[in-house]
């Protein structure tokens, strides 16, 4: 589905990505951990498009997107959602997730007839609001939610948007305990539906969720594996000395 | 529709009441240019400073229209209106490469280029004379050479114009354009070609500024100097943001109390801009809403008790 080769960035004398190759096979839930300073958001930002590769290349089904920018790669299917809350606050989340569904019509430049006539567009919004549970909050202001829904809103608008992939960067970065765990059994129930890759800073959130797990550091991958062979890989375990505690597995997932 | 069905009647019933039908004229282009103003700002959150380009282009060529081709009037107003979006999507397409205040000085720096060229132009402009000896207004044989007359046909037009852009608001364009305002780079990731976008809603800005201008060109028959300068610019913003940028009706609200306080103060006292400014001041330190937002509270206020 998704597949890096060699990706490098580097900035000035930094590599802060340096020849990672991942691939991530269709269906599984793809987790890129990594201490702070890892190279995981420029990785990210690589694989959405924010950022162009200095050598290397990505993959998406099939097909060489090193070079298309972020938002030719979402009309492909790669949906990505952001570390920060990234919604249009004073519009209504209704609103906010009805825009996300339009990006996908012909109709968007459809200066006579109205936004609210559009029925699929509205009938799309509604499944992705009903897919995340915020279908009861549609007529608020996405800046009136409280954080966790936010973040919420934030997948409903990456799904409606009909996403293959789905990129998502530190969704609990910033969530109370409770809210990251909910929204961690969110993107559970949408791992049986989507391809996902998640990058997260969060170990214990991850280990019970993902199929493969790409750990990083210093821009390089220092192992790849099952969240089993993670938890026993000894260069790991070194990388992440004095936080043995986070790679215990994770109860309740 | 109510709040269109008020307008329709206040235009239709003004110069009834208060027979002043030259400066209602002026009222209803300066509203239909404060308006197009307020696509941009209030819409897509985007502040122009030279919406006078617009205004000033569209007027020199459905005046030129109707001097040198004895252009119909319909045919001069769509001329104008063709030319002010032109030049608006040109304008708009250099100025969105500047982020944020960029963008505004670009406007700025590009009206002030725009009041060159017509200042040194005096072939086609007129220069600081103006441009005079353009021909009366006529409808298809029918004389509108009459203040009164003219400006029933410039409500007509105004009215549609304004209509056609509530439709453009309510539509999947105006609702980029929003999303475009609250989060642009939000917008570009669920994958909408925000330039795009952009230039367009300046075109249509433009467009309906080029038409506000042919009308103001053919109301004294003269197009002076200030329909391109920047005072003019100016004026629309404050005129808009007295109004009130959250409603398209706050622009046409703020446009008319402009035109009238500029008109009677101006007559009254020579400093009248310093009251003006007192106002202008208040409205938006106190009333970010401005007038319309004002006005709309007390009307829900009223509705619910």
């Amino acid at each position: 589905m998704l597949r890096t080769r060699e990706l490098t960035k580097s900035f000035g004398a930094h590599v802060a990505v340096d020849a990672v190759d991942i691939e991530v096979r269709p269906g599984t839930l793809h987790a890129i951990i990594g201490p702070n300073g890892a190279g995981k958001t420029t990785l990210f930002n690589l694989l959405s498009g924010e950022l162009r590769p200095s050598s290397g290349s990505i993959e998406f089904a099939g097909r060489d997107v090193s070079r298309l920018d972020a938002t030719s790669r979402s009309h492909l299917g790669m949906g990505r959602s952001f570390q920060r809350t990234n919604v249009f606050p004073k519009l209504s989340v209704f609103e906010n997730v009805r825009l996300a569904a339009q990006s996908r019509t012909e109709q968007s430049f459809a200066l006579w007839r109205t936004a609210a006539s559009l029925r699929d567009v509205n009938v799309r919004a509604e499944i992705a609001l009903e897919e995340i549970g915020l279908l009861g909050h549609r007529a608020q202001p996405a800046s009136e939610l409280a954080g966790g829904d936010q973040r919420l809103l934030e997948l409903a608008i990456t799904l409606a948007t009909d996403p293959v992939l789905l990129l998502l960067d530190e969704p609990s970065q910033g969530l109370s305990p409770q809210d990251a765990r909910r929204l961690i059994d969110r993107i559970g129930a949408l791992a049986e539906r989507y391809t996902i890759v998640l990058i997260e800073h969060n170990m214990p959130l991850v280990m019970g969720l993902a199929d493969e797990i790409t750990v990083m550091n210093f821009g390089r991958i220092l192992a790849h594996g099952t969240p089993a062979e993670i938890r026993a890989d000894p260069a790991v375990r070194a990388a992440y000395l004095g936080k043995k505690p986070v790679l215990s597995p994770s109860k309740g997932a | 529709m109510t709040r269109f069905a008020v307008l329709v009647a206040i235009v239709a019933l003004a110069p009834l009441i208060v027979r002043y039908p030259e400066l209602e004229t002026q009222i209803l282009t300066f509203g239909l240019l404060a308006v197009a103003f307020n696509l941009l700002l209030g819409e897509m959150g985007f502040l122009s400073f030279g919406q006078a380009t617009f205004n000033g282009v569209g007027a020199y060529v459905a005046a030129r229209a109707l001097i040198d081709a004895h252009a119909a009037l319909p045919l001069a107003l769509l001329a104008g209106l063709a030319a002010g979006a032109a030049s608006a999507a040109l304008i708009g397409a250099l100025a969105i490469t500047g982020r944020g205040v960029y963008g505004v000085m670009l406007t700025f720096a590009f009206n002030e280029m725009a009041f060159y060229i017509a200042f040194q132009w005096r072939d086609v402009t007129g220069g600081d004379n103006g441009l005079r000896g353009i021909p009366g207004p006529a409808l298809f044989g029918l004389s509108l050479d009459d203040p009164t007359r003219y400006y029933y046909f410039t409500a007509v037009v105004v009215l549609l114009a304004f209509a056609a852009l509530l439709r453009v608001i309510d539509s999947p364009f105006g609702a980029v354009l929003r999303a475009i305002r609250e989060n642009e780079d939000r917008a570009r990731a669920i994958g909408f070609r925000v330039r795009r976008y952009k230039i367009a809603a300046f075109a249509i800005s433009g467009a309906l500024s080029g038409l506000a201008g042919g009308l103001y060109a053919e109301l004294f028959r003269f197009v002076p100097l200030q329909a391109i300068d920047l005072d003019t610019s100016t004026n629309v913003v404050i005129a808009t943001l007295l109004g009130g940028i959250g409603s398209p009706y706050g622009p046409l609200l703020g446009a008319a109390i402009f035109t009238v306080l500029s008109n009677s103060l101006s007559h009254v006292w020579s400093h009248w801009p310093l009251v003006f400014g007192l106002i202008f001041c208040a409205v938006v330190l106190f009333f970010r809403g401005g007038l319309w937002g004002i006005a709309d509270r007390w009307g829900r206020r009223a509705a619910h008790a």
